[in-house]
């Protein structure tokens, strides 16, 4: 499937794109995830981690470099033959699929018990998968445009994560590094499942507009994906005690319920609602990322087609079958194993396959 | 020999375009060389919207075959007058035609049969005659002299002559300029657009005397061809823009096109959408300040709005009164009208979806003085809003609709209904029309009429939204809301732009209005050919 005139994407748009599938539902637990396994010196993992999904998505970078015309399964069919192609094709509709499907039940999950705790919940996927195809069957530079617009729309929200500060006890930081570096190499596990999203680039590298901006860009977006998560986790660690971190299921929303105006009480209520745009993030670009693949599998010009199905089986498995909060969280261990080996593992592995590859085929030359 | 026959019209028509010469405005010598003939037809090649077949010259010369010919293409048409004359300067017998009311009598008096059947001191029969018309185009086709007959010329037939000549005696009943009605401005210029097209253009001519202000003209409408003329800067405009736009108007294939807003359906890029794609303006100086910034202007004939193409969203919260006051209050002005497009498409939904859904956000006491107010109302919140937003719409077109005196009342009886008598009846909560009058309000302020039509469109799917799924709802409507704004173009532009593609250096005029000296260069959004517009013009500030 060659890249069409016209559907490039900005390096900003990419960037945006990466750390929104990254952030999106993520964030939400990630601090009581840190904060259970590596106490208050979670904020340490993220460093770490950053530095480890940094070098992950350049991997991806440079295997993409390969492939500037095409995504990563015309790449596979024009090398490997074309049974390597559908393979990997699969293999990513499998994964975007995973991955779109936990990114969807988990906000749904979240409106149902904050907003609309007696709809059900095949209405609000429904509901949801509405916007998601009306914006991922226009492509990718729609779904960029998206993401880029939803992101600035969402600037002023780090202020208002500032006001629990008020209430801050920054006394729960220190000593850093109290248990040693154990628990907190430990932690950075915790920040695989956040940082799933990279593969995007296995699709939308040939999309690129500067393509030689590549490298940048994503060291840009994981930095960004890595300022957002420091920032609310140091406000939730700051803020709550270290016990009681554990019992809030999404510290980032709770942290809201100290905020109170003369107006407006329960401010996390509006919050949610607008938070379901971020969370969109995740689902509409892995909506098309998926429907792309799979188009891809079936030798299919047009999305659409593949974006109604799926769309409708979404909606069918959401009625005969939602998930429950547990095994949402059942779905969100078999997506850490799935993700870290496709978007950790299987790159590193293709890469030196590449440099073996290209270094053979010079001396055969 | 002065001789009126009533004749009739038979529905034969021409193609084409009115077609504009202008010529020495005391003399007129054309000699009937078909060689000639032939340079003029190479000339007067002007974009046709449907390819007519070059004609072959058919006119009669005798002067009773021409009565005759007239007289049985124009059946029951009594305001055609044809004149029988003889020429003083070379002793022809001629006949002017013209219909009555579409011509000026003063001119026809005046500067054709006066010259013609008093003034000697012409030559030989077959040579030039002197007439005080300026502008003569010579014809040999029937299908032409009716189409200059039928447009306001009249057509002066001479014996024994292979051409007739078409006279610009043009003079239809025809308002005078006034200040616009629809977009009224403070400190901006108080002429609006005419129906007249030629009128229009030259309203526009007069704020940019640029000779690279090119016309396109192109004919639209089969029976009664309204010309339609494309306006741009050859050395500013993008080139794609006017092809596009050509395109579409050429496609055009209908009887009539009677007003602008008829030719916005045949060409905006998605008719599905809410939002409108094209902006119609009856201010001249909106047009030539779009024009300068890299746009086209489409005039058509007849009308009195000029299409704006291609347009973004933000541009529908720009009004031409931002450049005339200063920019501090034209960019406070921009926030507010981008805030009241929010509340105005928004606040009602809000309202149900707080009351309906989430009434948790609200304070006690707040929500003690409105459960006060709500308990006395027996209707569901969303049918409240509605019943309450309905109202609002038929007061609104009761104003629209009648004469102004009459309006008033319409005015006063609506308040007093909405204001305070649903209230005390309690049929109505005290918040809700708080809501509503405020809602109402900030649509007023939008600068463009036809993005509050769409706002007021969209206010009630919000509200079904929200009644339904509560914040859910909203926030869903407003993805799908964004979804329009970034996957619509406007003749292939984006219409999110500078938002949705971010362009930064766009910004100094979407959501803040800088002052003039900062916006050196021409907007991206319209990705102009010369994109700098203007040089440092601010003075240097004296030294301390």
């Amino acid at each position: 499937m060659k890249v069409h005139p016209g559907h490039e994407i900005t390096s900003l748009q990419y960037i945006f794109l990466l750390t929104g599938v990254q952030v999106g539902v993520a964030v939400l637990s990630l601090p009581r995830k840190l904060a259970e396994t590596a106490g208050t010196d979670g904020w340490i993992s993220i460093l770490v981690w950053w530095l480890v999904s940094m070098l992950a998505s350049l991997i991806i970078v440079q295997i993409m470099k390969n492939s500037p015309r095409g995504s990563l399964p015309d790449w596979a069919a024009e090398v490997l033959g074309v049974w390597a192609g559908k393979t990997i094709a699969l293999l990513l509709t499998l994964y975007f699929c995973v991955l779109l499907y936990d990114g969807l039940t988990k906000s749904v999950l979240i409106t149902k018990t904050w907003l609309l705790p007696n709809t059900p919940a095949y209405v609000i996927t429904v509901l949801l998968l509405l916007p998601t195809y009306m914006i991922a069957r226009h492509g990718p530079r729609i779904v960029g445009r998206y993401c880029e617009l939803i992101v600035y729309l969402s600037l002023w929200i780090p202020l208002v994560y500032l006001l629990p500060l008020k209430q801050a006890h920054f006394i729960h930081l220190l000593p850093v590094v109290k248990d040693g570096w154990q628990p907190i190499l430990t932690g950075a596990k915790e920040m695989i499942y956040p940082t799933l999203g990279m593969a995007a680039t296995f699709v939308l590298y040939p999309y690129l507009k500067h393509k030689e901006k590549a490298t940048a860009a994503v060291i840009a977006s994981s930095s960004l994906t890595m300022l957002t998560y420091l920032f609310m986790t140091l406000i939730c660690l700051v803020y709550y005690s270290p016990d009681e971190i554990a019992e809030y299921n999404n510290p980032v929303i709770s942290v809201l319920k100290s905020i109170e105006f003369r107006f407006i009480e329960r401010i996390e209520v509006p919050f949610i609602a607008f938070y379901l745009t971020i969370f969109s993030l995740v689902w509409i670009p892995t909506m098309y990322l998926a429907t792309f693949c799979s188009s891809w599998l079936f030798a299919r010009k047009d999305i659409r087609g593949q974006l109604q199905i799926l769309c409708i089986l979404i909606a069918l498995a959401t009625y005969f079958y939602t998930p429950t909060l547990y095994q949402n969280l059942m779905m969100e261990k078999i997506l850490i194993g799935f993700g870290l080996s496709v978007e950790y593992i299987f790159p590193l592995i293709l890469l030196s396959f590449i440099v073996l590859y290209n270094r053979l085929r010079r001396r055969n030359c | 020999m002065i001789l009126m026959e009533r004749v009739a019209i038979s529905g034969l028509l021409a193609n084409g375009v009115q077609q504009q010469y202008v010529m020495n405005r005391h003399l007129f010598h054309r000699k009937p060389y078909a060689h000639q003939w032939e340079g003029w037809q190479r000339i007067m090649k002007l974009p046709h919207n449907h390819q007519s077949t070059e004609h072959e010259p058919d006119l009669e010369e005798h002067i009773p075959d021409i009565i005759q010919h007239l007289q049985q293409l124009f059946t029951d048409t009594p305001d055609l007058i044809i004149r029988k004359l003889s020429i003083v300067q070379t002793g022809e017998k001629a006949v002017l035609a013209y219909l009555d009311g579409l011509t000026d009598k003063n001119s026809i008096n005046n500067d054709v049969l006066y010259p013609l059947q008093f003034e000697k001191g012409g030559g030989d029969p077959g040579s030039e005659l002197f007439m005080t018309v300026g502008h003569i185009v010579p014809y040999t086709t029937w299908a032409k002299v009716i189409e200059a007959i039928l447009n306001g010329d009249s057509v002066l037939f001479v014996d024994r002559r292979k051409e007739a000549y078409a006279l610009d005696t043009k003079g239809w009943p025809q308002r005078a300029i006034e200040d616009p009605q629809l977009e009224p401005s403070l400190k901006g210029a108080h002429q609006g657009f005419l129906e007249t097209g030629s009128q229009n253009i030259a309203l526009i001519r007069r704020y940019i005397p640029n000779r690279e202000l090119k016309i396109k003209q192109l004919a639209v409408g089969k029976r009664g061809p309204a010309s339609v003329s494309i306006l741009y800067l050859e050395d500013v405009t993008n080139t794609e823009f006017i092809q596009l736009l050509e395109d579409r108007i050429k496609a055009i294939n209908v009887d009539v096109i009677i007003n602008t807003g008829e030719l916005v359906e045949f060409i905006e890029d998605n008719p599905y959408s809410l939002f409108p794609q094209l902006i119609s303006t009856e201010r001249p100086d909106a047009a030539a300040s779009q024009i300068l910034q890299g746009r086209c202007a489409v005039v058509v004939d007849r009308s009195p709005s000029v299409l704006i193409a291609p347009v973004n969203f933000m541009a529908f919260f720009q009004s031409i009164d931002d450049y005339s006051t200063r920019w501090s209050i034209a960019t406070f002005l921009r926030m507010l009208r981008i805030a009241a497009f929010f509340i105005a498409a928004f606040l009602p939904a809000l309202y149900i979806a707080v009351v309906s859904y989430h009434f948790e956000i609200i304070p006690m006491k707040l929500l003690i003085t409105l459960g006060e107010s709500r308990g006395r109302v027996p209707l569901p919140p969303f049918v409240e809003a509605v019943l309450m937003e309905i109202t609002l719409e038929i007061l609104r077109e009761a104003g629209v609709r009648l004469p102004a005196p009459v309006g008033q009342t319409v005015g006063i009886v609506g308040g007093i209904v909405i204001g305070q008598a649903v209230v005390q009846a309690g049929l109505i909560s005290n918040v809700m029309v708080v809501v509503v009058a405020f809602t109402g309000i900030s649509s007023f302020i939008l600068p463009n009429y036809d993005m509050v039509a769409a706002v007021r469109l969209l206010r009630f799917i919000l509200m079904i939204l929200a009644s339904l799924f509560g914040f859910v709802g909203i926030i869903i409507g407003f993805m799908l809301m964004i979804e329009q704004i970034i996957a619509l173009r406007s003749l292939g532009m984006p219409y999110g732009i500078p938002l949705a593609p971010m362009r930064f250096a766009d910004l100094k005029d979407t959501l803040v209005r800088v002052p003039l000296w900062l916006m050196n260069k021409r907007p991206i959004s319209t990705s102009a050919l010369q994109s700098k517009r203007q040089g440092n013009s601010r003075f240097k500030g004296e030294e301390e």
